[in-house]
């Protein structure tokens, strides 16, 4: 069998066996995902041997559904592939009590199924496909707890979003198809001209919608109500990272324009999302506003013009997101709540997840050598050669500085404070922070090799690394020795409320929409009630027809019959049966009648 | 001549008296009958007398005599036939006692 089939078939199958059979869904869970991990891993090696697989299925006519390994697509797999395995290794914890384990562990092998089918499509068809999958699904996650308040309009809110901006990439990739002719990705690429500047803005649309940029980043902070594990897997390196996949494939077609808006929206929301963390008070919504901050950096990266630093940000991030959201978990486990003032000093509590979770953090903000410096770098250099530098390198900047001061203030958060005591042994969910450490850690390292592998070796610059070094440097300290309150300064109240400009989405659509609903509402009773006062009129009308029916019509017939009735009885009494009465009238009659024609020549 | 007229004509008047009175005077069906055949006889003589001594020249007035002897057999053979039937049924042609004719 194909190690492209067995990477996506592996996990459905296993998703099929836990909702059929119900039991020992850890064990099929992490069988699953395990022989997934280990064919995408088979595909990675394969793909440094230069090797490029791909699958040709039936599909609609003229349009076979594609299964693509390249070296980019193979890496994107295995790295879903890697994050997966050590998020459900982690969930086998965290998800130890939860009476529905079932249901969570298919769910999430169902979307890594999507994300895998996305990441690895060779056409656009089942990019489609994986692409409203993992919307789903996701949907289906977040709500998992849907018995929570706030927590199914939260799923609902993250699916409507990121479904409004589907349309974009409906919309896309029909101009592509119908500009290039085929569905096949690759063939698409080399469209150009107009063609290439809309289908790229749409497309921009679709990734700001998934990646949560500015102006739909609202989303991401409110998908936290879902289970971490969930929050570690969809909202730091799979879900969200679908629409930064999208562009970084889709990179070799944009045209300038394109590139410039993709780098100002990523710039814009890196800025403007990294404000929101540091206002935050909730961890969980603090690193998912973190979320949208860095992949706000890496469309930084691909509007400058080099997809390849986005792409190992991508990495990086995927493997620091996912350790600081799992250590997160473990701290909400202690206390049971998100929320800074609830976690103060948790981390002193757990010494080694704290220190987990700092690596995390210093890996995130740039701190040499962890993965996050190299990466970051590679963006901070990518800006300064690009055509927009002015608008991009300073905030490429702002957004490193935001990501070290934010950070900084998590970390103090979390270690100033009472220390109490930490709730059980957490083996599980220690394992699985505790690979995903170990690889950011040691990512840096393997950035190079990749490089190599997708034929786009990064210069290094001195310049790119003192400056990225030194905001990431002035932001850790500004975020650790001043309060926020001071730091944001009047920008706070917005920051808190996630910058809702002029009322946000609830002014701009929700009220408009309800005034609509509302107005329609008011016509339909209208109109309603018209209707009714026609129907009681007819019933009115019925009515009297049927009461002069009755009392007129009938009441004639009926009294007619009863007069001929009563007369006819009077009338008989003449009838004695006897017949020489009868004859006598006869006679009288006949009588009478003679004697008239008799008198009547008289009156003439 | 005239006087031939009233002799004829008084024999019909007293002829339908006779007639009268019997069909009104008898309870017998038959006799009933046999009344009413004398009132149409004197009809018969009445028309004759009429046409003999004032019209002689219009023969076809003798219509009006054999239709209404045409009648008066007729009505016989109804009138016996009902005698007869009832006869059979009931045993007796008094009319009397038939008084299922009562309205």
């Amino acid at each position: 069998m194909s190690l492209i089939l067995l990477v996506l078939l592996a996990p459905l199958a296993g998703a099929v066996l836990i909702l059929s059979l119900r039991k020992f869904s850890e064990v099929t869970a992490l069988a699953a995902i395990g022989i997934s991990f280990a064919a995408a891993y088979g595909l990675l090696i394969a793909g440094f041997g230069g090797a490029t697989s791909q699958l040709v299925l039936p599909g609609l006519p003229e349009m076979p559904l594609r299964l693509l390994a390249t070296p980019l697509t193979a890496l994107f797999s295995a790295l879903v592939a890697t994050v997966a395995t050590f998020v459900l290794l982690y969930a086998v914890g965290y998800m130890r009590t939860d009476p529905e384990k079932p249901r969570f562990f298919a769910t999430m092998l169902l979307f890594v199924t999507a994300m895998q089918a996305l990441v690895l499509s060779g056409d656009w068809i089942t990019m489609l496909a994986g692409w409203e999958l993992i919307g789903f699904s996701s949907y289906l996650l977040i709500g998992f707890w849907y018995r929570r308040t706030g927590v199914a309009s939260a799923a609902t809110r993250a699916f409507i979003y990121t479904r409004s901006a589907d349309l974009g990439l409906y919309i896309g990739i029909f101009v592509l198809i119908g500009a290039s002719g085929t569905t096949e990705i690759s063939a698409t690429l080399t469209t150009t001209g107009p063609a290439a500047v809309i289908a790229g803005l749409l497309l921009l649309i679709a990734a700001i919608g998934k990646s949560a940029q500015v102006p739909l980043q609202d989303w991401l902070q409110r998908a936290m109500a879902g289970p971490t594990p969930v929050s570690a897997l969809l909202h730091s390196a799979t879900l969200v990272a679908a629409g930064a996949i999208l562009l970084i494939r889709v990179a070799p077609m944009l045209p300038n324009e394109a590139l410039l808006a993709t780098g100002l929206v990523g710039g814009v929301t890196a800025v403007v999302a990294g404000l929101t963390a540091l206002g935050e008070r909730d961890l969980k919504r603090m690193l998912a506003a973190s979320t949208s901050s860095q992949y706000g950096l890496m469309l930084v990266a691909i509007g400058a013009g080099v997809p390849i630093a986005a792409l190992l940000h991508l990495i990086a991030h995927a493997a620091i997101k996912s350790s600081l959201f799992l250590g997160a978990g473990v701290f909400q486990h202690d206390r049971e709540s998100t929320d800074f003032d609830a976690l103060a000093g948790s981390g002193r509590a757990r010494p080694k997840i704290f220190a987990a979770f700092t690596i995390s953090a210093l890996a995130l903000a740039g701190i040499p050598p962890l993965a996050g410096f190299f990466s970051k770098d590679a963006i901070i250099a990518a800006t300064l050669e690009a055509p927009g530098v002015i608008w991009l390198l300073p905030l490429a900047l702002a957004g490193t500085v935001l990501t070290g001061a934010y950070m900084a203030r998590a970390l103090g958060l979390l270690w100033r404070g009472n220390a109490g005591s930490p709730a059980g042994n957490v083996v599980w969910m220690g394992t699985g922070i505790g690979v995903l450490v170990a690889l950011v850690v040691v990512l840096g390292a393997g950035f190079a090799p990749l490089e190599k592998l997708l034929e786009a070796e990064l210069g290094a610059s001195i310049l790119a690394m003192a400056l990225g070094l030194g905001a990431a440097l002035i932001g850790l300290t500004l975020g650790w020795f001043v309060p926020m309150p001071r730091l944001l300064g009047p920008v706070r109240p917005w920051a808190q409320r996630g910058f809702v400009v002029a009322g946000g989405f609830d002014a701009l659509l929700l009220r408009p929409a309800m005034m609509i609903a509302q107005g329609c509402e008011a016509l339909e009773r209208r109109l309603y009630n018209g209707v009714l006062k026609f129907g009681r009129l007819n019933l009115v009308l019925g009515v009297f027809t049927r009461k002069s029916d009755e009392r007129g019509i009938d009441a004639a017939i009926f009294a007619f019959v009863a007069r001929t009735v009563a007369a006819g009885r009077k009338v008989r009494l003449l009838q004695s049966g006897f017949i020489h009465k009868q004859m006598g009238l006869t006679i009288i009659g006949t009588g009478v009648i003679i004697a008239l024609l008799l008198v009547a020549p008289l009156f003439s | 001549m005239i006087y031939e007229l009233q002799i004829a004509l008084a024999i019909g008047a007293a002829l339908f008296g006779v007639g009268l009175y019997g069909a009104l005077s008898q309870t017998n069906l038959v006799m009933i009958i046999m009344g009413v055949e004398l009132i149409l006889a004197a009809a018969l003589v009445n028309l004759v007398a009429f046409w003999r001594y004032l019209h002689p020249e219009v023969i076809p007035a003798q219509m009006f005599v054999l239709i209404i002897m045409a009648v008066m057999a007729v009505e016989m053979a109804v009138g016996f036939g009902i005698a007869i039937a009832r006869f059979r049924s009931r045993g007796s042609v008094e009319m009397e006692e038939a008084r299922e004719l009562k309205g």
